[in-house]
This record gives C-alpha cells, structure tokens and sequence, in this order.
C-alpha cells in the first residue's frame, strides 16, 4: 500500500464563539479563544492520499493535481483570512481545528481521484493538532 | 537515514534532494537481549542496501532500476521497501517512509 502526505501552510484568525451564546458562555466554554477581536495562528495542514501507483507515471496522482486543488480550494478561501468574517462556512460553525480540518477535508476528498483521502492533520500551534482518519472501507 | 540523489524528470530535467528515510519494524521482542532488532545491526543493512546504492547518486544513470519506470518519490520509496523487505528476515519490515522535501513524505506498508 502507498500513502502520499503533502504539508501545506496558511495563516488566519479566527474567534473562538456562538452568535446565539452569551460572551459569558463562550468565554467559559473557550476561555481566551473567545477574545471578540479574534486572533490568528500559523497553520500547518498536511493531506495523507491513497491510491494505485500508475505505473507509467510513477505517481500515485499526477503531480501538481493536488497542488492545484488545495490552492485553488482551501489555500485561496483560508490564507491570509479571518475565517468568521471572511468564509461563510465559518458563519455557520465555530472555526476550532476540529472544524477546519472537517472543512478542508470535504474540500479535498472529491477532487482527488482515483487517489482517496485518507488523512487530514492540521497542526494549530506546537501543541495542538487535529487529525481526521477516513474509514479503510470508505473508498 | 539521511542521504542525497538525483533523478532525471519526465521532461529530463535533473533534480535532486536530501531525502530522509525512516524504517519501522516489528516483530516479537528477543526476551536475551530486550530488543526487537540490533539497531547496529539494521544500520549495516541500510548503509548496504541503500547508501551504498543511492547516496550521491543519480537514480535514473548510475543505477539499475529506473530504466522502465519514471523515478518519482512513490516509485523510489517502493523499491527501498522491495529491497529492504528482500533483505529483512521475513515479514519484519513494517513501514517505509521516505522525505524528499519537507513538504512531501511517501509511505510505504505491506
């Protein structure tokens, strides 16, 4: 079996709370996260891909493919943004690295054939990252 | 291990990198010496099978394999599991992940 894991980075801010929660709870819930002027972090995705070595190319997807996606899919919607304001997914979930990871993986996991996502680590700080493993059967 | 090649791209253009190689065994652990493996005696195996075969080298002139496929990352991590596993005692070998660049890692399992 042959796994493929390519590292991106990206920077962006984001606050850590719910519209329809008072500051009190989302100050008890994510402590200084909540902070309504938000802050940003150095983000490090790295995307784990599966699949057939073709055997004329040498590659598990053609090279560059992935590259594309993510720029044109997750880098251009995330770099450089503050996602609450800027992403309207964000509008609608509370950007925790949880939550990016889960939206860079529904981002990434279509456009990737015949290859098959398998992994997404988004690495927030030194001491906190996310990872989302796909099922083995999922393909 | 840590070791330097070069390669010839599909448009013939020759590249190189410091690749970084990490292997995994397993296997029952030897109750005599505590281990799983002599790690003095796995570091022999890698100088032989892939220093001596890959470092300072080009993949695509100065070596065999590359004649009938393209020497990419994933085609080059298969051949240093298939040389490994060939010279490992049966089915120790566990995973291969080699590094050419800090943003690319290629794995490798049975």
């Amino acid at each position: 079996m042959i796994r493929l894991t390519r590292r991106y980075d990206f920077s962006a801010a984001h606050v850590l709370a719910r519209e329809d929660w008072s500051p009190e709870r989302n100050r008890a819930v994510y402590g200084k996260c909540a902070n309504p002027a938000g802050h940003g972090h150095n983000y490090r995705v790295e995307l784990t891909l599966e699949g057939e070595l073709d055997p004329r190319s040498g590659h598990v997807l053609a090279p560059g493919r992935l590259d594309e996606l993510v720029h044109a899919r997750v880098l251009r919607e995330l770099d450089g943004r503050f996602l609450n304001r800027d992403v309207p997914w964000f509008a609608r979930h509370v950007p925790t690295a949880e939550n990016i990871a889960a939206h860079i993986w529904d981002s990434v996991a279509g456009g990737v054939a015949p290859a098959r996502l398998v992994g997404v680590r988004l690495v927030e700080t030194r001491n906190n990252s996310v990872e989302i493993l796909g099922a083995e059967d999922s393909a | 291990m840590d070791f330097s090649a070069s390669y010839r791209d599909a448009n013939g253009v020759t590249r190189g990198h410091n690749y970084e190689l990490e292997v995994t065994l397993s296997g029952k652990v030897d109750p005599r010496t505590g281990m799983v493996v002599d790690l003095k005696d796995l570091k022999e195996l890698m100088e032989r099978e892939i220093e001596a075969r890959f470092d300072h080298r080009s993949l695509s002139d100065d070596t065999p394999y590359f004649r009938e496929r393209p020497a990419t990352p994933e085609t080059f991590a298969q051949l240093i599991f298939e040389l490994l596993d060939a010279a490992l005692p049966d089915g120790s070998l566990h995973r291969v992940r080699l590094s050419p660049t800090r943003d690319l890692t290629v794995e490798v399992t049975r």
